[in-house]
């Protein structure tokens, strides 16, 4: 009853344009009030919340993607796509999957990508001939898979919510966004030999050689965090101090294209991302409380018992849910009302922590690409100045492609595990 | 942009340098300097206040850079029926909620002085400062969510048309 209360101000407060981590951050206050709660557990939750040694990976990986993208290390990660596969038919479709894979690697933010891979991208697929919706559909179905590409934030936090190793989620993100970089390109050549795309003339050997010189800056980084913790050498918060200062040495030594002001910005602009990230957890854990207090995994837990032989149509049921609260409530709010709630079920039911948390992470992925209203897709659309309706038609294949990479990665739990296994994080 | 808008700017400017900054004296201490003393087989050096520098800046970060995200629009919300009201009624429910949320700063600021009383003797183990000065985060924090809070419902900032959310 206490609960219903609280999810019905809740979801009034959304519906009346309250900013979400206030609507949930009142609605527990509500929650606090209405059962009888000591209200010390208001600013007692806000400040152990924010208070994470995991978290201040946060401030460090969000700098460096600003700072790496300022410095205009994406354009030198475009030209070493094109060259690889831009030749192949449908090649540059595919390049833009190729480099929204390694441009995760340095981008701790989905909206920081998107406008990113928008602005290098979008010109080069329209001189090139592609139609506006099919360069859109390639981005933003590319930066959805690049949610499982480390460093990415919603990981950090989804390792905080549910108590795993941000470590080991991280290696383990490198394979299932392979996977589903695999099923985005068979679609794009299936698609390129159907509507005969235009190809780029084969580069040669020097092109290639040179487009790899000026990529080697930023490859380095995802290189620290794969060998890094491969090897158990440092962790995800040391791993974010690592990149933000080779970011800051790659600027102004290497590229010196960024005055000591825009510096300042970008600081500035991250701290203020940091603050919202951490914030949001932080009220969040008022809720947490509540839900414990009220013995809702408990409760969860009978509801969805008829689930409980069969794991894979649980991963399939929450997945669905996560994709649809990433497309409504953006990723983060979704992972942290949703991901307490259902984990524990999760792991009574002996489904790995880190598959689970995989499969979710991809999930809120594609729902922030989902239309008609994730920020993601809205976002790649503004860039290609084409509407959700005249986009839909042809994104719908790209989706199916995810879907199906959603699927394996869903019904074969080695494609996470198997990294993390061979560093010997886990058993 | 007024002076006092630029304080907390700086602040929280200042701060996430020093988190980054205080990381990397943390990654140096515990390779560079510990791998020394171990090699030369002498003391290590104590590391555990990188710990608490950390955490404290993030804390600290986290309340007032919440604060500034009110008025700047940068905490996500959802706008999917209230532009369909006349400009009076959007403007009615944005006071509403603003004076929500200027009730829910004050209400954590006020409650986050008693937990700042109860752990005023406190000290952490490695700063061995008072564990105050962390809960003190939250009533700064609280009270500046306040005071934006009430800046909007004074002169409202212009929300950009083409934001997406």
């Amino acid at each position: 009853m206490l609960l219903l209360s609280v999810a019905v101000i809740f979801v009034c407060l959304i519906l009346l344009s309250m900013p979400i981590v206030f609507s949930l951050g009142l609605a527990g206050v509500a929650g606090l009030w209405l059962g009888g709660y000591p209200m010390q557990q208001l600013p007692s939750a806000l400040v152990s919340g924010s208070q994470s040694w995991v978290l201040l990976a946060i401030p460090a990986f969000v700098f460096a993607g600003g700072l790496m993208e300022r410095c205009g290390m994406s354009h030198a990660l475009v030209e070493l796509a094109r060259a690889l596969v831009g030749w192949v038919k449908g090649g540059l479709g595919m390049s833009v999957i190729v480099v929204a894979y390694f441009f995760s690697d340095i981008c701790g933010s989905k909206m920081a990508e998107v406008s990113a891979l928008g602005s290098s991208l979008m010109p080069p697929l329209t001189k090139a001939g592609y139609k506006r919706e099919e360069s859109a559909s390639m981005i933003a179905a590319g930066t959805a898979m690049g949610m499982l590409v480390p460093p990415a934030i919603f990981m950090i936090v989804i390792a905080q919510v549910t108590n795993t190793s941000a470590v080991t989620l991280f290696l383990a993100g490198f394979v299932p966004a392979f996977v589903m970089m695999i099923c985005l390109m068979v679609l794009i050549y299936l698609r390129a030999r159907k509507y005969d795309w235009p190809v780029d003339a084969k580069p040669s050997l020097k092109r290639v050689g040179k487009a790899g010189m000026e990529a080697a800056v930023p490859l380095v980084v995802p290189v620290v965090i794969l060998g890094g913790f491969f090897f158990g050498i440092i962790t995800a918060t040391e791993a974010g101090a690592v990149v933000a200062a080779y970011a800051f040495l790659a600027a102004k030594i290497y590229y010196r294209n960024v005055s000591w002001p825009q510096m300042g910005q970008i600081a500035y602009e991250s701290a203020i991302l940091t603050a919202a990230v951490v914030f949001l957890l932080a009220v969040a854990s008022i809720f947490q409380y509540l839900m414990g207090m009220q013995g809702v995994p408990k409760l969860l837990g009978e509801v969805l018992a008829p689930l409980k032989g069969h794991p894979w149509l649980f991963l399939f049921v929450t997945a669905f849910i996560s994709m649809l609260f990433g497309m409504i409530l953006e990723g983060l709010p979704a992972a942290v009302v949703l991901i307490p709630v259902v984990f524990p079920i999760a792991e009574e039911m002996g489904i790995d922590p880190i598959h689970f948390n995989i499969v979710q992470t991809a999930a809120v992925g594609i729902g922030l690409f989902l239309p008609p209203m994730g920020v993601g897709l809205l976002m790649a659309l503004k860039f290609a100045n084409v509407s959700v309706s005249q986009h839909f038609p042809t994104y719908v294949p790209y989706i199916c492609a995810l879907v199906v990479g959603l699927s394996l990665i869903i019904c074969i739990p080695e494609i996470s595990l198997t990294l993390p296994r061979l560093a010997g994080l886990i058993k | 942009m007024s002076v006092i808008e630029r304080i907390p700017r700086f602040v929280v400017t200042a701060l996430i340098a020093l988190a980054i900054i205080n990381l990397l004296i943390g990654v140096f201490l515990r390779y560079v300097v510990g791998g020394f003393t171990n090699y030369m087989d002498w003391d290590p050096v104590s590391f555990t206040w990188v710990e608490e520098v950390g955490e404290m800046a993030l804390a600290w970060l986290t309340f007032i850079g919440a604060a500034i995200g009110i008025r700047s629009r940068s905490h996500f919300t959802l706008y999917v029926f209230t532009p369909r009201f006349s400009p009076s009624v959007q403007r009615a429910i944005e006071v509403f909620n603003h004076l929500l949320i200027a009730g829910f700063g004050l209400l954590a600021a006020w409650h986050a002085i008693t937990l700042c009383q109860l752990n005023w003797s406190l000290k952490t183990p490695g700063l061995e400062v008072s564990l105050a000065l962390l809960y003190a985060s939250a009533v700064v924090g609280g009270v500046l969510i306040a005071i934006y809070a009430f800046s909007m419902i004074v002169s409202p900032a212009h929300r950009d048309p083409n934001a997406l959310h």
